[in-house]
This record gives C-alpha cells, sequence and structure tokens, in this order.
C-alpha cells in the first residue's frame, strides 16, 4: 500500500474537512494551555504578593 | 488501601493537580501517536467502491461524533455529582468539558456536512439524526452562555447544571434515531454494528486509531482545562485574602 493525495473530484470536500479538523484541535490545544499558565502564574503572583505582605 | 480512598486522586484538588500533572501530557503524547499512525493508514488505504475517497472524511467523521455524545455524558454526570454532592472538582470537571464537546460536535457536523455534499447531493436535510446533533450543541452552547450570564458562580453552576441534566435526554435520542425514524443518515456502521452492517476489516485500522486519539485528546484537554479552573479558584480565593488583609 502507498499514500494516496489525489482525492479527485471529492478534493474539495475532503480537504476542508481535515482543515477545519486540525484548526480547532491547534485552536483547542493552545486555548487549554494558554488559559492553564496564564490562571497558574496568576495563582502564584497572587501567593508571593500575600506572602510578601505578611507582618 | 481503604476502598473509600480509591477515587481520591479524583475528588481531592490536590491529589488531582499531582495526578494530572502527569496524566494530561502522557494522554497527550498517546493521543498524538495514534492520530499520526491513524492518519498515516487514512490515506493509505484503498478508497470505497461506493464512498470513493470521501471514506477518509469517516475516519474524523464518526470519532468527532461518538465523542459529542461522550463528552456530553460526562458533562451530565459531572453535572450531577456537583448538585448531589456539592463537589467543587465536579463541576470544575462539568465546566471544563463543555467547550471542547461543544468543538467536537461543531466537527463532526461540519465533516458530516461536507462528506454529505458529495454523496446525499446536499450539505443538510432536517432529518432526526442532524437536526438532534444541532440540538446536542444547542445544549452545549446553552450551558456555557448560562454559565457565563449570572454574576453569582454559584447560581450559574446549578443552573447550568440543571440544564445539563435536561440534555442528557437528548442523547438517546442521537443514538437510536436512525433506529426510531427514517433518516437519510445511515445507521450504525461501526465495528459495533450488527454482522454485516460493520466496517469492512481495512477501514477498521485507521478508525480505531482515530477513535482512541479523538479520546485521548480528549481526555488530555480535559485534564489541563481542569487544571486551569482549579488555578482560577486559587487566584480568586487568594486575591480575596488580599483585599481583606489590605484592610
Amino acid at each position: 500500500m502507498s499514500f494516496d493525495f489525489d482525492a479527485g473530484k471529492h478534493a474539495i470536500y475532503l480537504w476542508p474537512a481535515f482543515a477545519v479538523s486540525a484548526v480547532a484541535f491547534a485552536w483547542l490545544i493552545g486555548d487549554s494551555l494558554a488559559m492553564a499558565r496564564r490562571w497558574r502564574r496568576e495563582a502564584e503572583r497572587l501567593q508571593a504578593e500575600l506572602e510578601s505582605s505578611k507582618p | 488501601m481503604d476502598a473509600r480512598h480509591t477515587f481520591d486522586f479524583l475528588t481531592n484538588p490536590e491529589r488531582f493537580m499531582a495526578f494530572s500533572r502527569w496524566a494530561a501530557p502522557l494522554l497527550g503524547v498517546l493521543s498524538a501517536i495514534a492520530a499520526a499512525v491513524g492518519l498515516v493508514l487514512t490515506f493509505m488505504v484503498p478508497e470505497d467502491y461506493q464512498q470513493g475517497d470521501t471514506v477518509r472524511m469517516m475516519f474524523i467523521h464518526i470519532p468527532a461524533a461518538s465523542l459529542s455524545m461522550f463528552i456530553y455524558l460526562c458533562l451530565g454526570v459531572a453535572s450531577l455529582l456537583s448538585l448531589v454532592f456539592r463537589h467543587v472538582l465536579a463541576d470544575l470537571a462539568a465546566q471544563a468539558c463543555a467547550p471542547i464537546g461543544a468543538i467536537y460536535t461543531v466537527l463532526a457536523l461540519i465533516t458530516g456536512s461536507l462528506w454529505g455534499r458529495p454523496m446525499w447531493g446536499t450539505f443538510w436535510v432536517w432529518d432526526a439524526r442532524l437536526t438532534s446533533v444541532l440540538v446536542l450543541l444547542l445544549f452545549y452552547l446553552g450551558y456555557m452562555a448560562l454559565r457565563g450570564a449570572l454574576e453569582d458562580e454559584q447560581k450559574a453552576a446549578r443552573s447550568a447544571a440543571i440544564l445539563a441534566l435536561v440534555g442528557v435526554i437528548n442523547l438517546p435520542i442521537v443514538k437510536f434515531s436512525v433506529d426510531w425514524w427514517n433518516t437519510l443518515h445511515q445507521g450504525s456502521s461501526t465495528f459495533l454494528a450488527d454482522k454485516g452492517d460493520h466496517l469492512p476489516a481495512i477501514y477498521a485500522w485507521p478508525a480505531a486509531l482515530m477513535a482512541l486519539a479523538y479520546l485521548g485528546g480528549f481526555g488530555a484537554l480535559w485534564l489541563v482545562r481542569i487544571r486551569a479552573l482549579v488555578w482560577r479558584r486559587k487566584a480568586r480565593s487568594l486575591a480575596m485574602k488580599l483585599a481583606e488583609s489590605a484592610r
């Protein structure tokens, strides 16, 4: 068996389906990681601020 | 070990964070490997005698569609646990899986439409399967909108959890719509289908690998998003403590 990337007349349906899926997963991964990083940093910053404000 | 503590790693926030710290990347890597091998096989299998090259779209459409229902079931179970036991992690788990489920449902609808045009001659038809999946998407969007609309977080969580539980009624409708009504959408044809209707062996491997990739991807993303919400909750609690100490 070898690769078959020639979808012929169905290419206009096939490639957009794969492209939309790839974009959706890229967005989901990027958004999830960015969200986790943002809130972890915010929590760490506030924790440090709270500790430094203690007498 | 005491059986009561078997699931502590999922219910205790500290232990959950320790567990998800290694479980999320592990699931992500396994999912990426399954997706890579699955995609190679997707473009190596011969075209179908009826569907032609569009059969390759089945390997991304079926897992998206199946997972869209499975994720909603997770949303329902987490919402139920959140309502009954008022468990914080269960609520965060419900909140975290809604956007993932919505994206999987959108993917199922788009890839299905793109497959339907050359096969059925139309992008969309208001048959029971397609319509019930659209309703599933509306439940996801409604859940997220309700959570975002109410300022009181507890009230938002409870209202959204009730809406999520109402939406669970739609799951058997989606699943059995092709049996209960005469639909353009074909009945189940995966390896779990009745003998004679199931997937030919040559297509089973890419289908199974892509299903595992989508499942692992959901697991990894879910854990990462729950972690983000745990951090957010902690940040808000710290912000309140800071405000109190500043008085």
